[in-house]
């Protein structure tokens, strides 16, 4: 268990890390999502021990590890430009670990070419030990980088968006395998990303950090569902967000008067999920929905989904989703007037402050 | 700019000119170096083409008028002191660098400081050290206070070649040794190093040239036993004689020979190089 | 330089003070050997030639009695002023043509040879000569510039002259020349490297909008490689400054520098003189470089 309490760090006065707590279980799979400049680099980083905190403890299994310096932690660290050695072929960078580590180093070259095959047949690279790293594509370096790390058995494996370097294609394919390894050697991995979609796919809990703070901390689809933070609604890239003021229960868009019951006067925000809503066309909205007057701006076909884009009156541009699998996409002409409605019970609500009315206070985030 | 064919002519033109001007002095000096001796001067026509004084220079002619160089213990003690200069400045040189590789505050003072041991023309800090030997009775010798100032003055380019190769150097290699458990000296031993060998080879070759051909800091302080420039410099206050263009030429050929060793040595570490090279152009 | 995201050192508060080999202490102890042999080997011997300067010298010997007789002496002596006048512009003289010599050279060799590999051999072919001691290749001069040296053979023979030209050698000419030789390479260099620097698209896109190639070498070229243009006046600078071996190789010592009468008095054990003669190249060279430093940041340039 690595545990963080009050973990601080600031670059030339500007904070980077601000007072983060978090706890770290075993086996589990942790996602960090932010923005660039959130500060998930120097978090991870922090907690390799390549930066050193202003203030508040770094503790592994109860071990004060706050200043030790990296090697002694048994962390593993994986970074996106992978920090292949270029100077060993692919055996060789995986065995160096193993070889040349301060505790517990392995002399026995029959027990490192075991443990070293081994790893390499894990991650499918058992044919190309013998070549240089340089001569391997971008797949087979993540691989080599990751195999090089999980062989030493760290007790936390840290990756610093392990697939930002990878096309499409090759990242939905070491999305799964990922998942696969880690499940095989029952190591902890901690995954920073600033892809959405990676953190809500990959993580049994997710993090969400934005101005070296962390705003959720909580398994993908709580956060996904229910976003403490309008931030966070912001960064799962799933919200319909509309920006205005409270007032009687009620939030004011344009004319209308969308019910929030329990949402304290002021500023505040209201988000409801893009597939969530519906366009009408033609149509009326059901019964006890919430509508708003649009016009249809464009559309946009994802395979199995449709995007609609639509203005509302005030200028907001509001999505909506729709799964082919539950209704028949519709098409509409540019500039053609509608209606977007919902169930009023699906909208979140957010206060002044951009947490959620209703969420419980951010605490011990455990 | 380099579209323009009619300038393109003139400067190739004026650079080939510019290559001559460099070289012809060499050229005069090889011609000169097989005039007829003992009786041909540094001077032409040459009277008989003859292999005359590099035979002198290597002492096998009968003795003449013309006194042999000086040059066996000479050059023994200049390759000597070449040789250790080039070790302690390139292991400062190198661990200066890395000290670098980190903001610090005063940073600017100790990089001036450092360099300003190449700026500082020779004669000063000869001087200087020959006035602090004098008054600390410390006797002047080719091993102490002129290996001393060798250091000093070829230092500071071992740390500006170590430097500008660390700037070059990807970080998260090392990072990735530490993460993976390995003490930073045994990540310095084990990667960086042979990383940044071709750099130390650079470095070293820098460090060695200067110090073999160094002489106004060694006039000061390096005593009665001299080394090989101070011995040619000796030749100045008498009458030339062409053994000393042979012994050029010879010199010459000699610094060939460490060039190609050096070029070897580098083609030895370019496979690590190249793959370090692919390794850049991928990230 | 160093990594951007490495915290500056000497923010450091308690809570670091025992954090392994993050600390200060690291960048300290890599740098206290050479910072330490810096000091006792650069800074000592230097402070030490300006106080040697306030010494008080008689004929035979020096006392550490402090005096300015010895920097009066300087001063008013036509001798001495006048080499530190002579020294000055010859400096100026090598320090000009070095550069008109060398620019066209660096900027084929930066701007107009695109294979690195050409480019490469260029530069190593003005490099070579330095293989050769440096005391020879002052001394290859000699039977160059002679009464019947090769130019003068060459220059009679094809006409060009009737009378061999005498100016040629033992002059403050000759010392021109050889200076010139040996450290245009010194100005080549840096040049070459700055030109070869530039973004070839940064050119094209000015040919696009027109302009000629005086004003693209004026407006961008010569701008972009002035880095280069003070790195190697520096290099000549103190290389010129400093000089005393070609002056008395090529002049048949009659033309006298600084270093010269510093060889000379310390040749007669007049440490004094010798050290005030040290100071003020001391100065000059201080204020050279300062200046050209403001121009450029040597440490940017790396």
């Amino acid at each position: 268990m690595l545990e963080l309490r009050r973990v601080t760090k600031a670059f030339a006065g500007v904070p980077a890390i601000d007072a983060v707590d978090l706890t770290i279980h075993d086996d589990e799979y942790l996602t960090l999502l932010g923005p660039s400049g959130s500060g998930k680099s120097t978090l991870l980083r922090l907690i390799a021990g390549l930066e050193v905190c202003d203030s508040g403890t770094i503790s592994l299994d109860g071990e004060d590890i706050t200043y030790s310096p990296t090697h002694l932690r048994n962390l593993g660290f994986v970074q996106q430009s992978y920090g292949l050695f270029p100077h060993m072929n692919v055996f060789d960078n995986v065995a160096f670990g193993l070889r040349h580590r301060t505790h517990n180093p392995i002399e026995d070259s029959s027990e490192v070419d075991r443990r070293v095959k081994a790893m390499l047949d894990l991650v499918g690279l058992s044919e190309l030990g013998q070549r240089m790293v340089g001569q391997l594509s971008g797949g087979q370096k993540q691989r080599v980088s990751l195999a090089r790390t999980l062989v030493t058995e760290p007790k936390v494996c840290l990756l610093d968006e392990p697939l930002g370097a990878l096309d499409a294609n090759l990242r939905e394919r070491m999305t799964v395998e990922l998942r696969k390894i880690r499940e095989a050697l029952g190591v902890t991995f901690m995954h920073v990303t600033g892809n959405e979609d990676e953190a809500l796919a990959m993580g049994d809990r997710m993090i969400v950090l934005d101005h070296g703070r962390l705003l959720q901390v909580a398994p993908p689809d709580m956060v996904y569902r229910e976003p403490d933070n309008v931030a966070v609604a912001r960064f799962v890239n799933a919200y319909n967000i509309l920006e205005g003021r409270v007032s009687d229960g009620a939030f004011l868009q344009d004319d209308a008067r969308l019910p929030a019951a329990g949402a304290p006067d002021g500023k505040g925000y209201y988000a409801i999920r893009h597939d969530a809503a519906t366009i009408h066309h033609g149509s009326e909205p059901p019964e006890g929905a919430v509508a708003l007057p649009a016009t249809f701006v464009t559309e946009e076909f994802l395979g199995s989904r449709f995007f609609y884009f639509l203005r509302l009156d005030d200028g907001t541009v509001f999505e909506v989703e729709r799964h082919l699998s539950r209704e028949d996409p519709i098409h509409l002409e540019a500039g053609t007037r509608c209606m977007v409605s919902w169930d009023p019970r699906n909208a979140l609500h957010f206060g002044a402050d951009g947490n959620r009315i209703g969420a419980p206070a951010m605490k011990g985030a455990a | 700019m380099q579209n323009n064919g009619f300038l393109r002519t003139a400067l190739g033109l004026y650079t080939a000119l510019f290559i001559i001007f460099l070289y012809g002095p060499f050229v005069v000096m090889g011609i000169l170096s097989f005039q007829a001796g003992p009786e041909g001067g540094p001077q032409f026509p040459i009277i008989e083409w003859s292999t005359y004084w590099y035979r002198h220079v290597f002492g096998l002619t009968p003795p003449s008028r013309v006194a042999p160089l000086p040059i066996g213990e000479a050059l023994l003690r200049s390759l000597t002191l070449a040789f250790a200069t080039m070790v302690v400045s390139t292991v400062l040189g190198t661990l200066t660098a890395q000290g670098f590789r980190r903001n610090f505050r005063g940073s600017g003072p100790v990089f001036y400081l450092v360099v300003l041991g190449m700026m500082v023309p020779g004669v000063l800090l000869g001087l200087g050290m020959a006035l602090v030997a004098d008054q600390l009775d410390i006797a002047r010798t080719w091993w102490g206070t002129a290996f001393v100032l060798h250091v000093v003055y070829t230092f500071p380019f071992a740390f500006l070649v170590m430097l500008a190769i660390f700037n070059r150097f990807d970080k998260s290699v090392e990072e990735a040794a530490w993460a993976l458990g390995v003490s930073p000296g045994r990540t310095f031993r084990k990667i960086t190093f042979p990383m940044i060998f071709p750099g130390v080879l650079s470095a070293m070759l820098f460090a060695f040239t200067l110090s073999y051909d160094e002489f106004p800091r060694t006039l000061f302080t390096g005593g009665s036993e001299v080394t090989m420039p101070i011995a040619i410099y000796g030749t100045f206050a008498v009458e030339i004689h062409p053994n000393i263009f042979a012994f050029g030429v010879l010199t010459t050929l000699f610094s060939f020979a460490l060039l190609s060793t050096y070029g070897i040595l580098m083609a030895m570490s370019v496979r690590r190089a190249k793959f370090a090279a692919v390794q850049e152009d991928i990230e | 330089m160093a990594d951007q995201t490495v915290p500056a050192v000497g923010t450091a508060g308690p809570a670091r003070r025992q954090s392994g080999f993050f600390a200060r202490h690291s960048t300290w102890l890599l740098l206290a050997p050479g910072i330490v042999w810096m000091v006792l080997f650069l800074v000592v011997p230097l402070g030490m030639m300006v106080y040697v300067s306030f010494w008080t010298q008689t004929t035979f010997s020096i006392s550490s009695d402090l005096t300015l007789q010895s920097w009066i002496t300087f001063f008013s002596s036509e001798t001495y002023f006048g080499a530190l006048l002579r020294t000055l512009k010859i400096w100026i003289i090598v320090l000009a043509l070095t550069f008109v010599i060398g620019y066209p050279t660096a900027l084929f060799i930066g701007q107009f040879v695109r294979d690195k590999t050409v480019q490469t051999i260029l530069l190593v072919t003005c490099v070579i000569p330095f293989w050769t001691s440096f005391l020879i290749r002052v001394l290859a001069w000699r039977p160059m510039l002679g009464l019947e040296g090769a130019i003068n053979i060459v220059l009679l023979r094809l006409g060009i002259i009737s009378e061999p030209i005498e100016v040629l050698l033992f002059t403050e000419l000759s010392v021109v020349i050889g200076m010139v030789q040996i450290y245009v390479v010194f100005m080549v260099g840096p040049i070459a490297f700055m030109l070869a620097r530039i973004d070839e698209s940064l050119i094209e896109a000015a040919r696009d909008l027109g302009a000629s190639t005086w004003t693209i070498f004026r407006k961008i070229i010569f701008p972009l490689s002035l880095p280069g243009v003070v790195v190697g006046a520096i290099f000549v600078s103190v290389m010129v400054l400093g000089e005393f071996a070609t002056a008395s190789a090529l002049s048949g010592r009659k033309v006298n520098l600084l270093g010269n009468i510093i060889v000379t008095q310390v040749g007669s054990l007049k440490w004094a003189f010798a050290a005030v003669i040290g100071v003020v190249l001391t100065v000059i060279m201080a204020i050279v470089i300062g200046g050209l430093l403001r121009v450029v940041n040597l440490r940017r340039e790396l």
